[in-house]
C-alpha cells in the first residue's frame, strides 16, 4: 500500500546520515503521492494525505537546503504553497503542518542571499496579510531573515555579522547561508569603504572585513585592486572619479544637446 | 460618474454620503426617463447617453424611495407580471417593496400601458440597466442593514446576472456592463470569510473576471476591459497576491481609451505594486498622476485621500520630503494627520520620534495598507539623520553619532556613515584610526548638471500632461460621417459655383471686372 510505504520513506528521511540516499528516497515519495492523488492538493483529498504530502515536501526543501540545492528548494517551496494556503478545517485531527516558518524563512533567506529584495518584499506582505501581524512577530524563524534585512539595509554590518555566528542562528538549515551572507556583506563593506576613507591601516581594515588575519586582508585588498603599502592599504577609486568627471561633461553634453531637440520637436507638434 | 470610486471613498471618511446633490425630480421620473435616453443610445448608437443614463445612478441611489422607484420602473418597462425578465428582478427587490407593488399594481398597469406605446419593452439595454440598479440596489439596502446573508443573495444574482450580459454581445451594452461587474466584485468582497483570508470568495470569482476580461479584449469593449482589469488588481492586491497582479499587468494592456476614474485606479493599484516591489521611481509616477488625476472633492474624496497618503510614503522611501502644502488641503488635512507626524520625524531624521509615531499610529497605518512600506522608511530615517548631522558639523567623532541618532555601537555607526558615504547621502570621508567623520564642502550645485536635470523633468512631465490631454480629448463617434456628407455638400456646391462662373462668364463676357475683383 502506498500510503504505508510513504510512511516509510518519510522515517527513512528523518535520520540524518541519509544525506546522500535522500533525493533518491524523495523522487519515490513524490511517485507514491502521485499515486494517491495527494501531490496537489484537490477539494477531496483526505486530511491524512495532505498531511504525507506536506510532510514529504518539507522534507525535500529541508534536505536540498542541506545539500545547498537552492533550485530544488524553490521548488519544494513553490509546491507546498498549496498546502499551506488550505483552510484551517482541513488539517483538524491530522495536526499542522510542522516546518511551515522553517521553510518560509528560509526561503526569504534564500531572496536576501541572492539580492532580490523586491521577492523578499512580496513574500513578507503576504505573510502579513495572510498570517496576521501576531503570528509573524511572534515567528522566530520568521523574524530571522526580518531582522538581517533590516541591518543590512541599514548599514549595521556588524549586526549582521553577529547574527550570522554560531548561537545566533536558529537552526542548522540557516547556517548555510551565513557563508553567503558574509561574503555578501564583506563585498558591501568593501564597497563602502572604498569610498569612505581615504586610506585604512591593515590591522583595521581585517576588524572592518571580519577576516581572521592580516594575510587574508592583503589577498582580499589585491583581489579588489587595491593598493597595499607600508602597512596601510590605499584604495584607487579618486583617480578613475576624475576620470568618470571628465567623461561626465562630454556625456551630458550629449544629453543637454539630445533634450533640447526633444523640446524643438515637442513645440513643433504644439504650434 | 463620481460613485465609481465609492469603492476607495469607503476606506476614507464616511463624510462622502452628505455631499450628493439634491435630486430634483422623483426617482422614478429619472428612471423612466432614463430608459428614452438608452433607447437614443441604441437607436442611435452612441454611447455617451449611456454614460448619462448611468451618471445619475449616484443621485437615485441617494433618494429615500428608490427601491419604490425601482419597483416601478421595472413594472413600467415590463408590464405583464408574468414575463419572465420582471419576476427576475422583483424578485431580488426588498420584500416589503415587493408587497407595496404588488397593492399598487393597478396603478402600475395602467401606467405601463402609457408607457407602452414608446415601444422599452424589447431592448436588452433597458433590461440591463434595470438589472444594474437591482444591483445598486441591493448593495445599498444591505450595506446599511449589514446583513451577509443578504450579500449571498446579491452575489448569487450578479453571477448570473453578469453571465447573461457576457452572452449579449452588444456594444451599445458595454458601459452598463461594466458597472455589473463592478457590483459583481463588490458583492463578492463583502461574502465572509472577508478577502486576507485565502478561502475568500474572491478567489473564486478570478476565472469569471479573467473570462470577462478576454471577451472584452476580443470585442474591443474598452470600458469593460478597463473595468474587470482594475476589479483583477484590486482584487490580486486584498489578498496581497503581488506576483500574480505583477503578471497580470505585464500580460495585459490598459486601454488607452478608458474612463478617466479607471485610469486613476489603474495608475492608483500599479503604484501600490510598484511600491511594495521597491522600484519607488515608478511607484511614484504613477500615484501622482492617479493623485493629479482623481477628483479632489466630493464622493471620491476618499480615493484621493487614500492615493496622497500612498504617495508620501513613497516620497519618503525615495528620500523626499512631501511639501507641506500637500497638508494643508482642506479635503486631507485630518486625514493625513498621522502621516503628517509621520513626515516630521523623518524630516529631522529622529529614530526615537518615528518609532513612537509608528507605534502610535499602527493601527491606521494597518488599515491604510501602508505598515510594511512604513517598517522599510526606518533606514531612510537613519540616513536623513546622518545627513543633518553632516550637513551642520564639519567634524564630528562616530560616538557622538551614537548618541544623536540611538544608534547601539560605534562600529555600527561607523558601518552607516560608510554606507551613506558609498549611497552618496553624504560627501564626506571617515578617519578610521581617530573615529572621526570629516565632512567634504559642498561644491556649487550650478556646477553640476543637477539643474538641468531637474529642469528636464518638469518639461518632460508637462510635455506628457499635454500629451494626454490631447489624447483624452473624446469626439462623438460618427462625426467623421457628417463630415464627409458636408465636404461632398461643400464640393457639389462648388461644383455648382464653378458652372455658374463659367456659364457667366459666356453671359457676360466683358464690362464685369469689377465683380470678380470682389470675389
Amino acid at each position: 500500500m502506498a500510503e504505508h510505504e510513504l510512511k516509510q520513506i518519510i522515517s527513512q528521511l528523518e535520520k540524518p546520515h541519509n544525506l546522500h540516499q535522500a533525493p533518491k528516497l524523495l523522487s519515490k515519495a513524490k511517485l507514491g503521492l502521485l499515486h494517491l492523488h495527494a501531490l496537489v492538493p484537490s477539494a477531496n483529498t483526505s486530511p491524512q494525505h495532505i498531511l504525507l504530502a506536506t510532510s514529504v515536501l518539507e522534507h525535500g526543501a529541508l534536505l536540498s537546503i542541506r545539500l545547498k540545492d537552492t533550485e530544488a528548494f524553490t521548488r519544494y517551496y513553490q509546491q507546498l504553497q498549496p498546502f499551506y494556503s488550505l483552510p484551517h478545517e482541513r488539517w483538524h485531527r491530522a495536526g499542522k503542518p510542522k516546518n511551515q516558518s522553517k521553510v518560509t524563512g528560509l526561503y526569504l533567506l534564500l531572496l536576501l542571499s541572492v539580492g532580490d529584495y523586491a521577492g523578499f518584499h512580496t513574500v513578507l506582505e503576504g505573510l502579513e496579510m495572510s498570517s496576521g501581524k501576531e503570528h509573524i512577530e511572534k515567528d522566530e524563524l520568521i523574524q530571522y531573515p526580518v531582522r538581517l534585512e533590516q541591518a543590512l539595509m541599514e548599514g549595521s554590518y556588524d549586526k549582521v555579522w553577529g547574527e550570522t555566528k554560531g548561537e545566533r542562528v536558529p537552526s542548522e538549515e540557516f547556517a548555510v547561508f551565513s557563508e553567503v551572507l558574509i561574503n555578501t556583506i564583506r563585498s558591501e563593506i568593501a564597497s563602502c569603504s572604498e569610498r569612505a576613507y581615504p586610506s585604512l591601516q591593515i590591522s583595521n581594515a581585517k576588524n572592518l572585513l571580519f577576516l581572521d588575519s592580516e594575510g587574508a586582508v592583503i589577498q582580499f585588498a589585491q583581489a579588489r585592486g587595491w593598493v597595499a603599502k607600508d602597512g596601510r592599504i590605499y584604495f584607487p577609486q579618486q583617480e578613475a572619479e576624475m576620470l568618470a568627471a571628465g567623461k561626465d561633461v562630454m556625456s551630458s553634453s550629449n544629453t543637454v544637446i539630445e533634450n533640447t531637440l526633444g523640446y524643438a520637436r515637442k513645440l513643433e507638434t504644439i504650434v | 460618474m463620481a460613485d465609481k470610486m465609492d469603492i476607495d471613498a469607503a476606506n476614507g471618511d464616511k463624510e462622502e454620503e452628505k455631499v450628493g446633490p439634491a435630486p430634483n425630480l422623483p426617482a422614478e421620473r429619472i428612471i423612466t426617463n432614463n430608459f428614452n435616453l438608452i433607447n437614443q443610445a441604441v437607436d442611435s448608437f452612441d454611447a455617451r447617453f449611456t454614460l448619462r443614463a448611468l451618471r445619475s445612478i449616484a443621485t437615485i441611489r441617494k433618494a429615500t424611495d428608490f427601491p419604490e422607484a425601482l419597483a416601478f420602473g421595472i413594472r413600467t418597462a415590463f408590464p405583464k407580471p408574468q414575463n419572465n425578465a420582471r419576476q427576475v428582478l422583483e424578485e431580488m427587490l426588498p420584500e416589503d417593496v415587493r408587497s407595496g407593488g404588488a397593492q399598487q399594481n393597478g396603478g402600475g398597469e395602467a401606467n405601463g400601458a402609457a408607457v407602452k406605446e414608446q415601444d422599452v419593452v424589447e431592448i436588452a439595454e433597458v433590461w440591463v440597466y434595470l438589472g444594474l440598479l437591482v444591483q445598486v440596489s441591493d448593495a445599498q439596502y444591505w450595506v446599511y442593514l449589514f446583513d451577509h446573508q443578504e450579500y449571498q443573495r446579491g452575489a448569487d444574482f450578479s453571477s448570473n446576472f453578469v453571465d447573461k450580459i457576457r452572452s449579449f454581445n452588444r456594444r451599445t451594452m458595454d458601459p452598463i456592463g461594466a458597472k455589473a461587474y463592478f457590483y459583481y466584485a463588490l458583492f463578492h468582497e463583502n461574502l465572509a470569510p472577508l478577502p486576507p483570508s485565502e478561502q475568500s470568495p474572491v478567489i473564486e470569482i478570478r476565472p469569471v473576471l479573467m473570462a470577462a476580461l478576454r471577451s472584452a479584449v476580443i470585442r474591443k469593449d474598452d470600458e469593460t476591459q478597463a473595468a474587470v482589469t482594475v476589479l483583477l488588481l484590486r482584487n490580486y492586491i486584498s489578498t496581497a497576491d503581488i506576483t500574480q497582479a505583477d503578471l497580470l499587468i505585464a500580460q495585459t494592456q490598459f486601454p488607452a481609451s478608458a474612463a478617466n476614474n479607471q485610469v486613476c485606479r489603474y495608475l492608483y493599484y500599479l503604484g501600490r505594486i510598484r511600491a511594495i516591489q521597491l522600484a519607488y521611481t515608478e511607484a511614484h509616477a504613477n500615484l501622482e498622476s492617479a493623485t493629479r488625476k482623481s477628483p479632489t472633492a466630493g464622493p471620491a474624496v476618499g480615493f484621493y485621500q487614500q492615493a496622497t497618503k500612498l504617495l508620501i510614503v513613497v516620497e519618503l522611501l525615495m528620500g523626499d520630503i512631501p511639501e507641506r502644502s500637500t497638508f494643508r488641503q482642506p479635503s486631507l488635512e485630518a486625514a493625513l494627520h498621522p502621516y503628517f507626524k509621520l513626515v516630521q520625524a523623518v524630516r529631522v531624521g529622529d529614530l526615537q520620534a518615528f518609532l513612537k509615531c509608528v507605534h502610535a499610529y499602527e493601527q491606521q497605518f494597518r488599515s491604510d495598507g501602508t505598515y510594511t512600506l512604513i517598517l522599510r522608511l526606518r533606514q531612510n530615517v537613519i540616513k536623513t539623520g546622518v545627513r543633518m548631522l553632516s550637513l551642520s558639523y564639519s567634524r564630528i567623532s562616530l560616538r557622538d553619532i551614537c548618541t544623536r541618532l540611538h544608534i547601539s555601537s560605534e562600529e555600527s555607526a561607523e558601518y552607516i556613515t560608510a554606507k551613506a558615504i558609498r549611497d552618496g547621502v553624504i560627501e564626506a570621508t571617515l578617519d578610521h584610526t581617530h573615529g572621526h567623520l570629516i565632512t567634504t564642502p559642498a561644491r556649487d550645485t550650478y556646477s553640476t548638471t543637477e539643474p538641468s536635470e531637474a529642469f528636464h523633468a518638469r518639461i518632460e512631465a508637462l510635455l506628457g500632461m499635454r500629451d494626454e490631454c490631447v489624447m483624452a480629448m473624446r469626439y462623438p463617434m460618427n462625426k467623421h460621417r457628417q463630415e464627409i456628407a458636408e465636404a461632398a455638400k461643400a464640393r457639389e456646391r462648388e461644383r455648382e459655383l464653378a458652372k455658374e462662373i463659367i456659364e457667366g462668364d459666356a453671359d457676360a463676357d466683358d464690362g464685369d471686372e469689377g465683380g470678380f475683383e470682389g470675389m
